[in-house]
């Protein structure tokens, strides 16, 4: 089920149409592929570019070229013959074109498929319930639900199933392949296999509202073992706590917070992220900010301010309650 | 001067009363066909032929289109056949056929 | 000004203003139904809405030029590249377009008019009242930020509260209205006016496109005005179109609205393709090569333009069925338009080319919208598109199509065709400065937003992160676009300079080819003084050059008719938008605009019923423009009722709670009311062989029994509508309720709008003003009938009777 790899081809295309190689590999580059999905896709990608810089190139220059050679200058003739047509030329670039484009279609058609088959039995399922202006996912094998920051095993198929309670998203995290909308009433899906650990940024591609800019998300893809070890830790029991950290689990189960958001063993609400393993992740709302005390702090105290429209309401903490929920929640490993 | 249909041909008003009466039948007919048991398996294109007939019945005659130019057949059977295509592409990509064979 | 007049006494001379007629009064610009005025109004007035959408991108710019930047919030950013997308669609390029058609067009197929003056100005007035409505909504501080393409379910009144969207509701509908009148008026003109000896292929290329573009605008604004419609009543009326939790599918929003925007961006770039089509062979002194295949091409892209539309929706899950018969149409279409491009280039190939601007700006179009074109081509491959829809890249597509093809196209035009228009000549080195300018400026603004999409930036996003790599490719991309203000800056300055003291044109400033330029710079109201021989294509050139075909037909000397002014068509575009304006305050004021559009379009009719010179409307076809135009609007409405039942037919069974038609449909009570209006078309027949014959008696009485049939079909449905309501069956109940009301309320619309027509008919008879010689009139009632008795053969079998 992978595709050919042609690194060498990858990297010639990358060299010569990309003046600058490093260039390309940027956080949300979608041309650094990092799961099978991503390659097929790079394949046919690679085909239509080369196809289309190669038109550009003779049609531009067979443009400028006919412009100097035929311009009115001393000499030119005041009448030039007065040519209507030409049948076999007509027919010639009407059949190459349709040539051309077969050199596109059949890759093309043949990544459709294969991209959009039905995913093996071993796949790990997920749910993505794309929300306005973040990211749910639910693991129904493990049980496990989290938000905003997606863990998936290398090396094994990964099958999305996307899903929205309120209106249109797409999921895309472009180093991981193409994207795939979340539509409200449907259910799509999106299946690939990682190859290389390490984090990957997302971003909802679908106009979604105030805040569609701040709807990131990451990706991070372990090592099975290290996957495996990230399961266990969604599922284990939280520490006992001291000190700041008990005060801002004193303060967060006697707030408002405990109607929107579920924290395993402490609330249950269902209208906000998930917030049982809020500290291991890398960033908080939906990719806006790194997770440190200081912009947890921030965010806390007044969320619409940092992201337009956010259904956060500020909550009137002040800067000690803030700080001490924040500690709290970034000792949710 | 008033439109003279090309050709010199023209619907009498016996023509019109005979189709009146031939799309009072085929109504009738449609509306009894649903309830034939029998014919329910070939309900629905029986009923889309009749209803079809009709449609050709009142274009071609009451709206003239059989004594008119065939420019102006095109003019309205280009988009016709157009619209009728996108119907059923509509339908077909919104999975309406799924629940017709239910 | 009420009295009716069979023309005016003419004046031969051209003056100095382009359009020539004597009154250059506001009044008579306000009541003009000169295509040339009419074609001008479209042109300041689509300048001025360009400016304002430039500024709308100027603001975009601004914001995006540096990450985490502040220079507009969110909300004000999302509103800012809605109404940018829907002022540069609708009211910058199409008004821009609709100049060129209007002033051109006549001229160039040896015209002295369109076939309906009166329509004509209506067309232009309402798109006023469109484009001021949209505006309107920055003014009362609620513009739409849902997107120019406004995707359910976040348009619904949930998600989008305020009165943005219905702003841009309204004005959308409005502007349809304004386009689809217009396009039936210029099929009827290129089909029915042409000069004697103008056969269809001995047009010009920018007729023929403008030919393919009418109807595109006439078939494909009825799917987007359905879907606007189910939009505007799930907001007012609460009913489920969109309406997930009734079961409704949110892909229909987006078929509906691309199953329009497809044909729409062919709407908008074709006739920059005609106008190449006629700048290329006039600066290389020779023939547009492959004429007849370049025109084949432009109807094959109209055509297959309506089977596309889906390559917008590559990434929603489709299935991979549908994306490859996307896929593979979207390729296909692609050959048509490589072709015009060959043909282009052999032109200009063995030619002398003399490098105006206007040259400048079509070479410019070549260039650009191949590279436009080519990105298209990336686009049509759906693992592709996975990763460059809703990126920049397609933003730099489609700017690459929009500026560097529609945009450059009308520059072309308009240096091309300024002479003509105004008597004087554009400043050719300050032209040439301008397309500089502007072609660096766009390139600067436009090409790095190629590798802002491969770099992964969405599109409509507000602001971006610092570390993603996409600072600097943004920051070019502003500093382009203010190159394009100053090239836009340029023209303007250009313009005012020549306006006064630019060297005065003659007839035929280049040499040309088509018939434009056999008449003065600008020409008198007329247009022509005898209509034009026509020799064969680039009829002109072979009347000084040669060959020519045969001898032209006689020149016709009749009686020339210059239709009066009226005030009449900005009488009803001002009712619609008090009715518009009520819509989004009071209901008063949709009942007062209602009344006065109706009581203006009366009065219209009225005007050209009085007007003894319209007795006569026969075209080179020997068929009347009227009966023409009616069943061109036939057309356009096979497209509305179909869009109407297919999704009557798409939402079958999936309705979440009940009834189910079978519960609630009375199908003996309908047979009933079907067979009346089967009668009534039998009824109409009648009439209109009663006038034909000059019967005047059973004219009257078959008009009313018509009429009276007509409103024994509506009594009907009144009685079925009020036994649902009192079941509990309204219209907000399920998506059944939603679909079957507003189809069937919708047809029954159509027959009251016909049984006032029938009326109205039926008193002029009474009154003894329905004579022989207005059979016509009564003819095309008639078809409007039956049609609607036709629409009504089809509900009737797929709604009530198939199970």
């Amino acid at each position: 089920m992978r595709a050919a790899r042609r690194p060498g081809f990858h990297g010639a295309l990358a060299v010569t149409l990309l003046l600058g190689g490093c260039a390309w590999d940027a956080p949300m580059s979608t041309v650094v592929p990092r799961s099978d999905f991503a390659r097929d896709i790079l394949h046919v990608y690679g085909i239509v570019t080369w196809v289309a810089v190669g038109i550009a190139l003779v049609v531009g220059g067979a443009l400028a070229w006919v412009i100097v050679r035929f311009r009115d200058r001393p000499g030119a003739p005041r009448l030039p013959a007065q040519t209507r047509g030409h049948t076999l030329l007509e027919i010639s670039w009407t059949i190459a074109p349709a040539l051309v484009l077969l050199v596109i279609a059949i890759p093309t058609i043949h990544v459709i498929f294969r991209t959009q088959a039905a995913p093996p039995r071993d796949a790990l399922e997920i749910t993505v319930r794309g929300h306005q202006w973040w990211w749910e996912f639910r693991y129904p094998t493990f049980e496990v639900v989290t938000a905003n920051e997606l863990h998936v095993p290398a090396g094994r198929p990964v099958a999305l199933t996307l899903q929205g309670p309120d209106v249109i998203h797409s999921f895309w995290v472009p180093q991981l392949g193409g994207k795939r909308d979340v539509v409200p009433g449907r259910l799509n899906r999106l299946t690939f296999t990682a190859d290389t650990p390490g984090e990957y940024r997302g971003q909802c591609a679908e106009f979604c509202g105030v805040s569609h800019a701040h709807m990131g998300m990451r990706v991070i893809v372990d090592a099975p073992d290290a996957f495996a070890r990230w399961v266990a830790a969604q599922k284990a029991e939280s520490a006992e706590l001291a000190g700041l950290a008990a005060e801002g689990k004193a303060i967060f189960a006697a707030s408002a917070c405990v109607g929107c958001h579920t924290i395993r063993g402490v609330s249950s609400g269902a209208l906000g992220p998930d917030l049982t393993t809020f500290g291991s992740r890398h960033t908080l709302a939906a990719g806006l900010l790194p997770t440190t005390v200081e912009n947890v702090t921030a965010w806390l105290k007044n969320p619409p301010a940092l992201k337009p429209g956010a259904k956060m309401p500020a909550l009137g903490l002040t800067d000690d309650q803030a700080r001490a929920v924040a500690t709290y929640l970034i000792g949710l490993k | 001067m008033s439109d003279e249909p090309r050709g010199g041909e023209h619907a009498t008003v016996g023509t019109y009363v005979r189709v009146a009466l031939v799309l009072t039948v085929v109504t009738a007919l449609e509306v009894g066909v649903i309830y034939v048991r029998r014919l329910a398996p070939i309900v629905v294109p029986l009923l889309l032929a009749m209803s079809a007939a009709k449609f050709a019945l009142v274009a071609l005659f009451f709206m003239h289109l059989r004594y008119e130019s065939r420019v102006l057949t095109f003019l309205f059977v280009g988009p016709l056949i157009l619209a009728s295509g996108l119907a059923v592409a509509l339908m077909t990509l919104t999975g309406a056929f799924l629940v017709f064979g239910r | 000004m009420s009295a009716p007049s069979s023309g005016r006494a003419l004046h031969g001379h051209p003056s100095a203003l382009p359009g020539a007629e004597t009154t250059a009064t506001v009044l008579g610009w306000l009541t003009t139904v000169d295509h040339k005025r009419i074609g001008i109004l479209y042109g300041v007035t689509g300048f001025a809405f360009f400016l304002l959408g430039g500024l709308e991108a100027l603001l975009i710019r601004l914001q995006l030029a540096v990450p985490h930047n502040t220079v507009v919030s969110a909300h004000a950013f999302n509103a800012l590249f809605t109404m940018h997308g829907t002022t540069m669609i609708f009211l910058a390029i199409m008004p821009f377009n609709a100049a060129f058609f209007n002033y051109m067009v006549p001229l160039l197929i040896g015209a002295r008019d369109v076939a309906f003056p009166r329509l004509n100005a209506l067309s232009y007035w309402i798109f006023l009242a469109g484009g001021l409505l949209l505006n309107a909504s920055l003014l009362a501080g609620t513009p739409p930020d849902v997107g120019w393409f406004g995707y359910a379910n976040l348009t619904s009144k949930h998600y989008a509260p305020g009165p943005g969207v219905d702003f841009w509701i309204l004005s959308l509908q409005i502007l349809g209205v304004s386009s689809v009148i217009a396009a039936i008026n210029f099929i009827v003109t290129i089909l029915n006016m042409r000069a004697p000896g103008m056969t269809m292929m001995r047009m010009p290329v920018f007729v023929w496109m403008t030919l393919v573009v009418q109807f595109l605008i006439a078939l494909a604004f009825p799917p987007i005005t359905v879907g606007l419609i189910f939009l505007l009543f799930d907001r007012f009326f609460g009913t489920r179109f969109y309406d997930v939790a009734a079961g409704a599918d949110l892909h229909l929003w987006q078929h509906l609205f691309w199953i329009f925007g497809h044909p729409e961006v062919y709407i908008l770039i074709l006739p920059a393709f005609g106008i190449v089509s006629e700048v290329l062979p006039t600066f290389a002194k020779k023939p547009l090569f492959g004429a007849p295949v370049v025109i084949y091409s432009g109807v094959l892209i109209g055509f297959f333009g309506f089977g596309v539309w889906s390559h917008h929706m590559f990434a929603t899950g489709m299935g991979p069925v549908a994306d490859s018969a996307f896929s593979i149409a979207t390729m296909l279409i692609a050959i048509p338009t490589g072709v015009k491009i060959f043909n282009w280039l052999a032109t200009l190939w063995g030619g002398t080319i003399r490098t105006t601007t206007a040259l400048h700006f079509a070479v410019g179009l070549v260039g650009l919208f191949t590279i436009g074109g080519l990105s298209g081509i990336m686009h049509a491959s759906p693992p592709v598109d996975l990763q460059q829809t809703d990126s920049y890249f397609v933003v730099a597509h489609l700017h690459y199509v929009l500026i560097g093809g529609s945009l450059f196209g009308l520059f072309a035009g308009a240096y091309y065709w300024w002479p003509k228009m105004t008597g004087r000549l554009l400043g050719e080195r300050l032209g040439r400065l301008q397309f500089w300018v502007i072609f660096a400026g766009f390139n600067l603004a436009f090409f790095p937003q190629h590798y802002l999409g491969a770099l992964g930036m969405p599109r409509r996003i507000y602001t971006y992160p610092a570390d993603v790599g996409w600072t600097a490719g943004n920051f070019a991309s502003t500093v382009g676009a203010f190159g394009i203000g100053v090239g836009v800056l340029l023209f303007i300055v250009n313009a005012w300079q020549t306006l006064r003291r630019g060297a005065p044109a003659p007839a035929d400033p280049w040499d040309g080819r088509t018939l434009e330029w056999r008449t003065s710079s600008p020409p008198p109201a007329h247009d022509f003084d005898a209509i034009p021989p026509v020799y064969g294509r680039d009829s002109f050139w072979r009347e000084k050059y040669g060959p020519r075909r045969g001898a032209p037909a006689t020149e016709s000397h009749a009686p020339l008719h210059v239709p009066a002014p009226s005030h009449w068509p900005i009488m009803v575009a001002l009712g619609m938008g008090i009715a518009a304006v009520g819509a989004l305050t009071h209901v008063s004021f949709v009942v007062v605009g209602v009344l006065w559009t109706v009581w203006s379009l009366f009065r219209l009719a009225l005007e050209h019923h009085r007007a003894q010179a319209h007795a006569d409307q026969t075209g080179g076809l020997g068929l009347d423009h009227r009966k023409m135009a009616m069943w061109v609007f036939l057309g356009s409405e096979c497209f509305f009722f179909g869009t109407l039942v297919a999704t009557y037919l798409a939402y079958k069974g999936r309705s979440v709670v009940g009834p189910a038609p079978h519960e609630i449909l009375n199908i003996p009570v309908t047979t009933i009311s079907t067979f009346d209006l089967l009668m009534s078309s039998l009824l109409m027949v009648l009439a209109l062989a009663a006038v034909q014959r000059g019967d005047n008696r059973q004219a009257r009485l078959w008009l009313l029994g018509t009429a009276v049939f007509g409103l024994i079909f509506l009594g009907f449905q009144a009685y079925e509508f009020t036994e649902f309501v009192h079941q509990g069956f309204t219209m907000q109940r399920n998506l059944f309720s939603s679909t079957f009301f507003v189809l069937t309320g919708l047809h029954g619309t159509h027959v009251a709008i016909g049984v006032l027509w029938l009326l109205s008919l039926w008193v002029l008879a009474r009154r003894g003003r329905l004579g022989v010689g207005d059979a016509v009139k009564v003819e095309i009632a008639g078809l409007y009938w039956h049609f609607v008795d036709v629409v009504w053969i089809a509900i009737f079998t797929l709604v009530y009777l198939i199970p």
